[in-house]
């Protein structure tokens, strides 16, 4: 990658002037999807300094620095088991031990597994100097914060949970990724449609009023989602696929 | 046929595996000459165009840019990229640089600098003006299509291959034995289907790298990942205007080939860069170029019409196929031809088969050789077929193949009428056990437990597939390889060959031979190979060459060693040669004795001083196949079609396997190769004709976690033409699993897929198109 | 710009461009073992590990290193012979181009999980690509070196 400068900053105040001096400085995380864009950059902001690689038990959540690689976050028993699960879909360990869970949510991408298996959780996103804002607002939202993402949330709650991600390899993007969880309500998400992770609000809503038949809310899910074609796939077969998986995914909850 | 072998058909570690993994510099790109020049490849945007003007002015002001080469000053003739025997079957139809370009990747200007962001930057600068002309991107509507894509003067045919441009037409073949519209009327029960397969990509680990320099002669040479050293010497001579004796080759260590790798990628660049600037140069292609900028397997179109009687004798076989060569045409008419001649000849109690159709131009990537070589295509249409045509007869499939196909002592009319783009060979099958590779492989898949489907849970279900396949073993006359063995003072065996190992292990299993014949152990036998000035000629890895054609050659030096040591010893001991017994380390006649070691030594040093050294070649007479049986078990979702695989079941006939673990290995990888093809290798175009699945993230090759279990077994076989009894395996292995799953999914769904990948999704559609 | 690490036991110290990666820079500094094949954190054959971590070096800027320590496969010569030794006894030693990062990433698995199922290094290996082998006979012969499974 052609860069002119590489600045391992010591406080994120100084990470954030720096975004805001040039939008060809860029944030490095783990550095992945940087190298994917191949963009021409002036400087590299690394945020290895800032102590946000730790995963810390803060009685009502569990904290996530942005810089927690993938890998970390899949290993930690703080880490509810769902979340774990989405987070270990992605490649290999070699590519999860580079990437961090702030790149990964920072970019909202249509194929995310993290995003997507975060959604089953009440998580709450930490920006400088955006402030907090919930995960699914985030996801909602049109655009990004041009702050820097500092930490994630997980909220602790007893929930039943399910993951699943289709693929044609074990590296490939998802065709599909669904997450379903049961706890004081329920929650529905599915992504890479190619869009990226939604709740499927009318579902839950259904199901939370006491609707019981799976087959229909795996329906009502696919209703409001928009489905539409990706390179390789087209959108009728990714209904089918989330019409299943929604569905499976509500009978696993219900066990 | 059970020999007592010493090396050979024992478990023999590979000569390099250790020091691979240990990391030692072998490679292409580790060995390059430090600070040579880096070489890039600017690269046509357009699927067709004209290159009206190129303006490189700007490009060479740039420090650091050594070297610019265009069409405007590189030589202007033309050649084959092809790594074939001369003349070659593949039409002349490339310039270094041409003055049209014909797919999104071709090559338009080579920029060589000090550093590769340099190269990169003054490409930047190159002024390219395109007239973008209309591409032919659809290879069903190539064929007299009004944008001709070689158009220019000066391209020809080596000899009559059906090469027409004018109409897009890169070859052409028919031949017909027997009556089949004939024979098809009078069959009880007739089947027609057609099948499409896809460019598969070959996905080596290792990019197509090369680098080239003077040596101190001012010779040039060239390291290249080349699995035809010696063709690509010859073609760089033709080409370049240099004698073949100011050309060297060499070939280290290769990072997987399977045919990607056998036609010129950077190589006549990084001549002319090193020629002109007397600096060393180096080519080392991107991934996306590995994709988009070298080779693909054929894409085909191929239509079966199968005739049989009720008892379920086939009668008659037509088959017709259209194969797309993509913007050049590389190995166009020989891989056409194996799609007939490595596939038809296993049902040769036909009385009647007809095999034709064309290979056509596009502005597709280019295709060329690949592992299979056309068996693959011709498999998935053929053994879908007969699946059809045992349904059709209310007959088992398995059972179908057991009537039909060949057997040990039989033959074929087809392996005379074709060959390498000319007539074949006739040949009787001396070995050929497929009645016991199909028994025993039934067997051990429990078929009949299985067949053809069970529900193991709520939406899941199994079922199986099977496919029969043969290859060849080198082409006969055509493939020729040579050894040579140089006698070391302590009684080791100095040992040099043409012969191209790239990961397939020929230099382990050339060894062996060696190691046998002489009686010696792996330690003593020391292998060097493919260096066109140091070792002898050799055609190439391809073709399944390596241990019938090159190990023959080994064979024979070894067995002209061997007389050679023992005529030695006699003049020694002052005996007869026919007294002397030798059991590869002593020489005793009677009661006197010398060793190996002994007689060695001195006669490098002080006894009757010379060097002891033997070279012989060997080309086949015939090309005995190796033949195969195949079983794959598949679990299948019946909501989503997602499915894995369980296990495949491989039984194969190769006559005796030099080294047992290596031969399991080419099934192996070679089954996982065509499963990939099979499952997962889709590959997409842009409308405009970019290739998009150019990457490992957009195009899936099978990881460890899509391979079920592998069943592989080896069939006691012995091939009486074959160096220790053995026939090839390279290729073999990759043919079976396109037809064996599409059986297994339709005697799971009851729908056959025609196209490849055999997606989930296209078994979704197929469902839904079946309600 | 001048980064300092820790290579194979060794303090090094390179001069390199903001924006390169760890690959390169050990390739330009003879360390050709670490091979390229795809530069596109795809592949798995550019395997070192990062204070003992396998990572993908062609996707990891050099600069992040400072301070760390890296190995490669040169500082392993005993584990990767005896790990060639069981490839060979099952014919997986075909053409080596991935093989390095294999025994990087398989002598990580052994720090880490000493005991694995055969799921669990299937896991563990599944970005380390492989077009030759068909992946049973590593199976196996990573099975074999491990000593055993659960």
């Amino acid at each position: 990658m052609k860069a002119k400068s590489f600045q391992r900053v010591s406080s994120v105040e100084e990470a954030y002037k720096l975004v805001k001096e040039s939008p060809r400085n860029k944030i490095v995380a783990g550095g992945l999807w940087l190298k994917k864009g191949n963009a021409e950059v002036e400087t590299l902001i690394d945020l290895s300094n800032l102590g946000l690689d730790k995963i810390e038990d803060k009685k009502e959540f569990v904290e996530v620095g942005a810089m927690v690689t993938l890998r970390q976050f899949e290993q930690s028993k703080l880490v509810p088991v769902m979340a774990r699960e989405a987070v270990k879909a992605v490649m290999g360990p070699a590519f999860r031990n580079v990437a961090t869970i702030g790149g990964s949510v920072y970019g909202k991408f249509g194929f995310s597994d993290v995003v997507c298996g975060l959604l089953g959780y009440k998580v709450e996103l930490e920006f400088y100097p955006e402030g907090k804002i919930s995960l699914i607002e985030y996801v909602k939202k049109p655009g990004f914060y041009d702050g820097i993402l500092t930490h994630v949330r997980i909220y602790k709650e007893d929930l039943k949970a399910f993951f699943k991600k289709v693929g044609i390899t074990a590296l490939d993007y998802p065709i599909v990724n669904v997450a379903v969880t049961k706890g004081k309500e329920y929650r529905i998400a599915v992504g890479s449609r190619p869009l990226v992770a939604f709740r499927a609000e009318k579902a839950e809503a259904y199901l939370n009023e006491g609707g019981k038949d799976f087959a229909k809310a795996a329906e009502l899910v696919v209703e409001e989602l928009k489905f539409g074609d990706s390179i390789s796939n087209k959108g009728e077969y990714k209904k089918q696929l989330a019409l299943t998986y929604v569905r499976r995914g509500l009978e696993e909850v219900n066990k | 046929m059970k020999k007592n072998f010493k090396v050979v058909n024992n478990l023999t570690p590979s000569v390099d595996g250790k020091g691979l993994m240990q990391g030692r510099h072998a490679y292409a790109d580790d060995i390059a000459a430090p600070n040579s020049l880096v070489i890039k490849l600017l690269r046509s945007p357009h699927a067709f165009a004209k290159v009206k003007s190129i303006d490189v002015s700007e490009a060479l002001k740039v420090p650091g840019v050594e070297c610019i080469l265009t069409k405007d000053n590189v030589p202007h003739v033309s050649f084959t990229r092809a790594g074939q025997g001369y003349p070659e079957p593949s039409p002349h139809d490339k310039f270094i640089f041409d003055e049209y370009v014909r797919y999104v990747g071709d090559e338009v200007a080579a920029v060589a600098a000090v550093s590769e962001e340099i190269a990169l930057e003054a490409m930047k600068l190159i002024k390219v003006d395109y007239e973008v002309l209309e591409p032919v991107l659809d290879f069903e509507k190539a064929f007299e299509n009004k944008s001709v894509i070689h158009p220019e003067d000066g391209i020809h045919e080596m000899f009559p291959i059906g090469f027409d441009p004018k109409k897009n037409l890169a070859a052409s073949y028919e031949m017909e034995v027997g009556n089949v519209a004939e024979e098809l009327k009078k069959s009880d029960v007739v089947v027609e289907d057609t099948f499409y397969s896809q460019a598969q990509a070959h996905a080596m680990m290792e990019p197509h790298t090369c680098n080239a320099r003077l040596d101190e002669h001012n010779r040039l040479v060239i390291y290249s990942t080349t699995q035809t050293p010696f063709h690509m010497r010859r073609i760089l001579s033709k080409t370049l205007g240099l004698p073949v004796e100011k050309i060297r080759v060499i070939k280290p260590r290769v990072g997987g080939g399977f045919g990607g790798k056998q036609a010129f990628h950077g190589e006549m660049f990084a001549a002319l860069v090193t020629l002109r600037t007397k600096k060393p140069s180096k080519c080392v292609f991107t991934r996306e170029e590995v994709f988009g900028c070298t080779y693909t397997r054929h894409p085909m179109r191929i239509t079966l019409k199968v005739g049989a009687t009720k008892d379920g004798l086939i009668n008659a076989i037509d088959c017709r196929a259209l194969s797309d060569t993509g913007a050049y045409g590389e190995h166009a008419l020989t891989v056409f031809m194996i799609v007939g001649s490595k596939v038809l000849p296993l049902y040769n109690k036909v009385k009647a088969v007809k095999f034709g159709g064309q290979v056509v131009y596009t502005n597709h990537v280019s295709a060329g050789a690949y592992r299979g070589y056309g068996a693959i295509q011709g498999n998935y249409a053929v053994e879908s077929i007969i699946d059809e045509l045992a349904e059709a007869l209310h007959m088992d499939p398995i059972k179908l193949r057991e009537i039909n196909s060949m057997k040990e002592k039989e033959t074929s009319p087809i392996f005379e009428i074709m060959g390498e783009g000319t007539e074949g060979t006739a040949m009787i099958m001396e070995s050929c056990k497929l009645p016991y590779c199909i028994k025993r492989g039934r067997e051990l898949m429990e078929w009949d437990k299985k067949y053809p489907c069970k529900k193991v849970g709520d939406h899941k279900i199994r079922s199986v597939g099977c496919a029969i396949a043969m290859q060849g073993s080198g082409i006969p006359f055509l493939d020729m390889g040579s050894c040579t063995i140089k006698l070391n003072d302590g009684g080791s065996y100095m040992v040099t060959v043409g012969a191209t190992d790239i990961g397939q292990g020929s230099d382990t299993v050339i060894s062996q031979i060696v190691a046998e014949e002489l009686g010696t152990t792996m330690d003593k036998v020391i292998i060097y190979s493919s260096d066109t000035d140091l070792t002898p000629y050799d055609c190439g890895a391809y073709a399944s060459s390596t241990t019938y054609v090159s190990g023959n050659a080994a064979y024979n030096a070894a067995c002209k060693m061997r007389e050679r040591l023992i005529k030695e010893a006699a003049q020694e001991l002052n005996v007869k040669p026919e007294d002397v017994e030798f059991d590869g380390k002593t020489f005793t006649s009677g009661e006197s004795s010398v060793t190996l070691e002994d007689l060695s030594v001195g006669r490098l040093y002080n006894n009757d001083t010379r060097q002891i050294a033997v070279t012989e070649s060997y080309h086949g007479h015939v090309s005995p196949p190796p033949f195969m049986a195949a079983f794959g078990e598949f679990e299948f979702d019946t909501e989503t079609f997602e499915y894995k695989m369980i296990k495949y079941v491989t039984v194969t006939d190769c006559g005796t396997t030099i080294n047992p673990g290596l031969a399991r290995g080419q099934v192996e990888g070679g089954v996982t190769q065509g499963y990939g093809m099979a499952s997962s290798e889709a590959v997409i175009y842009s409308p405009k004709g970019k290739l998009l699945s150019n990457t490992f993230d957009t195009y899936h090759i099978p990881t460890c976690k899509e391979v079920g279990e592998l069943v592989s077994e080896f069939a006691d076989s012995y091939e009486p033409t074959g160096p220790f009894g053995a026939k090839s395996v390279g290729e073999i292995g990759i043919d079976t699993p396109p037809a064996v799953l599409c059986n297994a999914v339709y005697n799971a769904f009851g729908v056959r897929i025609h196209s490849l990948p055999i997606t989930p999704e296209k078994i979704f559609e197929a469902m839904k198109a079946k309600k | 710009m001048l980064v300092k690490f820790n290579l194979n036991g060794l303090d090094v110290e390179y001069i390199i461009k903001p924006g390169e990666y760890l690959l390169d820079t050990l390739r330009a500094n003879g360390v050709k073992s670490v091979k390229k094949g795809c530069d596109g954190s795809a592949c798995g054959v550019c395997t070192v590990l990062l204070d003992d971590k396998p990572v993908l070096s062609c996707s990891v800027l050099t600069a992040k290193v400072e301070g760390h320590r890296v190995t490669t496969v040169e500082a392993i010569q005993e584990e990767a012979a005896a790990l060639a030794d069981c490839f060979s006894k099952e014919g997986a030693d075909q053409c080596g181009y991935c093989n390095a990062a294999f025994a990087l990433a398989v002598h990580a698995l052994k720090q880490e999980n000493p005991n694995p199922t055969d799921e669990e290094i299937k896991d563990y290996l599944v970005g380390n690509l492989c077009r030759c082998t068909g992946y049973q006979a590593q199976q196996k012969a990573i099975k074999a070196y491990l000593g055993g499974k659960k």
